[in-house]
């Protein structure tokens, strides 16, 4: 649980200054886009987007793999256990939020979305459904590799938006809301993937056979797709 | 050591390249990142324009546009990549141009039939030179300048599809620009060789490219849609009758 409470201190409560609660705030066509008030600072510098780039693109292509190992696990793990029906539909209502939560960002901002769209489906319905098939907590122990990965990867990004809003604001520099949006919407998005850990967790994660096995396999996949995404 | 570092160099971010696929991050809080012309560069290239219909793209058209905007001729030096900066000039203005059809932009269509009128605006705006574009094309099949004008094809179907207010951020994000890219280069293609009024016989054309891709799309949307529904069907089956997938 080591990894899990260095997340959670770094945890921090801006969830409900979300200028853009559910990210809806696209602009519906392109002559809104442009009468959009004057930019005052600064542009970014090529590092800033491509960082921006390849993080938006990172997290949509997560949250499509975690929306679909939801849905390929709830129908096999809810056979044989009904009672984990409200956990897995709460579980993928909110990845399901934060699945559209990215697409609009990815629309809004106009970054490429990943190249191995495709790819991911298949893998992500594939591990959802193996892991499933292979019992309650070798569906858990995925969840909670996953999370795990999701978690630290997410704590990262805030991380590097923070110490870019820091230097930005030395140089005298305003942040403007998307920043600022982004860095409470990753946040919020962050603390419920660990929570999802926690439910894994609290469902017998760790007695999956063979427990260590399942999670650095399924980590290690996860830190390749991470890895991949950011550049295709 | 060198050999996977070396590895590692090459699969750096593809954006961070300037690769052709580079579409990166649209800020709405700050300025654009300065363009690939200074400002001088861009008073001479546009004060050479009005020249391109009597001397086509090439350097006299840069040497009279440097004359016009008030520099020696000799500043076509500062275009070492000669007549194609013309080009590349071109075609830039013309894609920031499409952010100013308030008539299209505006009207209350469809983004299918926004595209269409886009693309039409585009082909539209090589009216003036048309009679010349083939040299243009010519430059732009150069080995050197091949790289730009991909990137170039690129970012205008994407500007157009943007516009257009699509917010496809799948797969199909590819396939539309990939697309609206080949029918684009054809019907401009075409359009250099029409000689009928008001370019009916392009706008033809261009009607036929986008029923044909319409049609393929419409194929495999519904192949696609069959394969799915039946897997879940048959998955749904088994579940009935007691397996446990």
């Amino acid at each position: 649980m080591s990894t899990s409470r260095t997340l959670n201190n770094a945890k921090n409560n801006g969830v409900h200054n979300d200028p853009y609660p559910n990210s809806s705030h696209i602009p519906r066509s392109a002559s809104e886009a442009l009468s959009r008030p004057a930019p005052r600072s600064k542009p970014l510098t090529q590092a800033q987007r491509d960082f921006l780039a390849s993080a938006l693109r990172v997290n949509q292509a997560g949250e499509l793999a975690a929306t679909l190992i939801y849905t390929a696990q709830t129908p096999v793990v809810v056979a044989s256990h009904p009672h984990l029906r409200p956990l897995m539909k709460h579980m993928y209502d909110q990845e399901a939020g934060h699945f559209s939560t990215f697409n609009s960002l990815i629309a809004k901002h106009r970054v490429r979305p990943t190249a191995m769209y495709p790819v991911w489906t298949i893998a992500a319905s594939a591990l959802g459904w193996g892991t499933a098939i292979m019992g309650r907590e070798a569906a858990m122990a995925c969840t909670e590799a996953v999370e795990t990965e999701i978690g630290t990867h997410y704590n990262d990004q805030v991380k590097w938006l923070l110490g870019m809003a820091e230097q930005m604001e030395a140089s005298g520099e305003q942040l403007g809301d998307d920043i600022k949006g982004l860095i409470s919407t990753i946040r919020r998005i962050r603390d419920e993937e660990l929570e999802h850990l926690d439910h894994a967790v609290e469902n017998d994660a760790k007695k999956a056979v063979p427990h260590e096995l399942l999670t650095s396999f399924i980590r290690a996949g996860c830190r390749g797709a991470i890895w991949v995404s950011e550049r295709v | 050591m060198a050999a996977p570092s070396t590895i590692l160099r090459r699969l750096r971010p593809i954006s961070a390249r300037g690769n052709l696929l580079a579409r990166t991050y649209h800020s709405y809080d700050h300025p654009p990142p300065p363009g690939p012309f200074s400002t001088t560069e861009s008073t001479i290239l546009s004060a050479s324009l009005p020249h391109i219909p009597s001397h086509g793209f090439t350097l006299t058209s840069l040497s009279l546009g440097a004359k016009d905007a008030g520099y020696i001729d000799a500043s076509t030096n500062l275009f070492p990549q000669g007549p194609f900066a013309l080009v590349h000039y071109h075609l830039l203005t013309q894609r920031l141009g499409l952010a100013q059809k308030k008539e299209v932009l505006e009207a209350d269509e469809g983004i299918g039939a926004k595209v269409k009128k886009l693309t039409w605006e585009r082909l539209m705006g090589n009216k003036e030179i048309v009679h010349r574009w083939q040299e243009a094309l010519a430059l732009m099949a150069q080995p050197s300048n091949v790289p730009t004008s991909l990137k170039e094809l690129a970012a205008q179907s994407d500007e157009i599809w943007f516009l257009s207010g699509d917010i496809s951020v799948d797969t199909s994000w590819y396939t539309k620009r990939a697309s609206l890219s080949t029918i684009y280069a054809a019907t401009e293609l075409f359009m250099t060789t029409d000689k009928s009024p008001d370019y009916i016989d392009t706008r033809e054309f261009l009607d036929r490219r986008f029923k044909d891709v319409q049609f393929v799309g419409g194929v495999v949307g519904s192949v696609s849609q069959w394969v799915g529904f039946t897997a879940s069907a048959g998955l749904n089956v088994l579940r009935s009758k007691g397996v446990r997938v």
